[in-house]
């Protein structure tokens, strides 16, 4: 049996099928769950980007409140995401991302209706340095954004990290590369998207 | 060498044997996920089911694995176990899933779970395999946290996300980052190896 030529390849066969079988049937019986944890997971960021309050984290209030304020629309091949009370629009929430010091950030960032004001921003992926750069998702960081006045920023420079002139922001000590390349892709993707929406009325 | 008792085995993979000073192996997932306990405690669960599990695995079929073919057996089982703890963490604990990230993939390629598996499991009951994937997960998983915790007392003044240390303390950026790691590694080999030195010496002494 040991020397044989056809029974490790029959062995290898064998337990391979078992085993790919075994874990495809873990995969479809999870795919619903996973699939509906990361649903939670952006319609979570997307309130939070709007400001908008939720009475508890669990994943079926999240998406009844999602459901009852936020309209998906397309604007310029973009997906937008805007928050309406009633008839009344309360905001923007897009997309923002670029490269970091490690790797790619992405994330959600929201204007006021009349594109004056800076709601918000939130991630929901990067690979930043834990403890560094990774505190970019801490509240204190992401909160700094809120109510930010996007009319007097010249020439797309709408987040200065003090103590430059007009700052409006902290950094995060020990990770500036982090810091600089947040503030450009969130400097660039506001001012992207604020031409593209003025472009449309 | 098949009848160890659970005790000697817990002690082997614990103490006497343990993966990371003793046999220095798993290194590379010490260095990375060690700069929050919270993190270690997970990777050290997520290793000491990977390594139990499949050392039971390749014992069961110890038997009918054909001799030169077994490695290529023990990674596909290794890496399904692996698969599995990923598949878990996604579904059940997503915020843990983020947080590890690419780490949980990367349980394949340490080295202890293929290290027991070929080194033990391939000569020994399926039972006493188990165990000693738990004991050598477990030994893992105490050094891992011993490391985690000073690296993040000193880098956050906290333990596991609890902060601990004053507003007086000032946060030592380099334990958190991969340098740290190496610091405190190393310290701990040090005073590890100081340790069993000692009961060897002592071990010659009473024989001779």
């Amino acid at each position: 049996m040991k020397k044989s030529f056809g029974f490790p390849i029959l062995f290898m066969v064998i337990i391979t099928a078992f085993f790919t079988f075994l874990l495809a049937f873990l995969n479809y019986k999870t795919t619903d769950i996973i699939s509906y944890n990361q649903e939670t997971a952006i319609r979570r960021t997307i309130l939070y980007v709007l400001d908008i309050d939720l009475p508890s984290q669990e994943p079926e209030v999240i998406e009844e409140v999602f459901n009852k304020y936020i309209v998906e629309e397309e604007v310029g091949g973009e997906t937008v995401y805007v928050a309406k009370d009633g008839e009344e629009v309360k905001g923007y929430a897009f997309p923002i991302g670029g490269g970091a010091l490690w790797g790619t950030v992405q994330g959600y960032a929201a204007v006021s209706e009349d594109l004056s004001t800076l709601l918000g921003i939130d991630f929901i992926s990067h690979s930043e340095t834990p403890g560094l750069g990774g505190r970019i998702s801490e509240d204190w960081f992401k909160e700094q954004f809120r109510g930010l006045d996007l009319t007097i920023g010249k020439n797309g420079e709408y987040i200065i990290y003090r103590p430059a002139p007009n700052g409006n922001v902290d950094a995060i000590a020990g990770a500036t590369q982090t810091s600089k390349a947040v503030s450009d892709f969130i400097n660039k993707d506001i001012d992207e998207f604020l031409s593209r929406m003025r472009g449309e009325n | 060498m098949a009848k160890d008792s659970v005790k000697d085995i817990f002690k082997m993979g614990i103490w006497d044997d343990n993966p990371i000073f003793r046999q220095i192996i798993g290194i590379c997932s010490t260095l990375a996920a060690t700069n929050l306990m919270k993190n270690s405690l997970i990777m050290g669960l997520g290793l000491i089911f990977t390594t139990a599990f499949s050392e039971l695995t390749v014992s069961i079929i110890r038997k009918f694995t054909p001799k030169h073919i077994r490695m290529m057996v023990q990674v596909l089982i290794i890496s399904v176990y692996v698969i599995i703890v990923d598949i878990f963490l996604q579904a059940y604990y997503p915020e843990m899933s983020k947080a590890l990230g690419p780490y949980v993939g990367l349980i394949i390629t340490n080295c202890i779970i293929m290290g027991r598996c070929e080194a033990y499991a391939q000569n020994n009951p399926p039972l006493h395999s188990f165990l000693d994937g738990i004991a050598s997960g477990a030994g893992y998983t105490i050094i891992l946290l011993t490391i985690a915790f000073i690296r993040e007392l000193l880098g956050f003044g906290t333990v596991f996300g609890v902060k601990v240390l004053g507003d007086w303390w000032t946060n030592w950026t380099i334990m958190v980052m991969a340098p740290g790691a190496f610091f405190v590694l190393a310290v701990v080999v040090w005073v590890a190896r100081s340790i069993t030195m000692k009961e060897e010496k002592k071990e010659e002494v009473a024989t001779s």
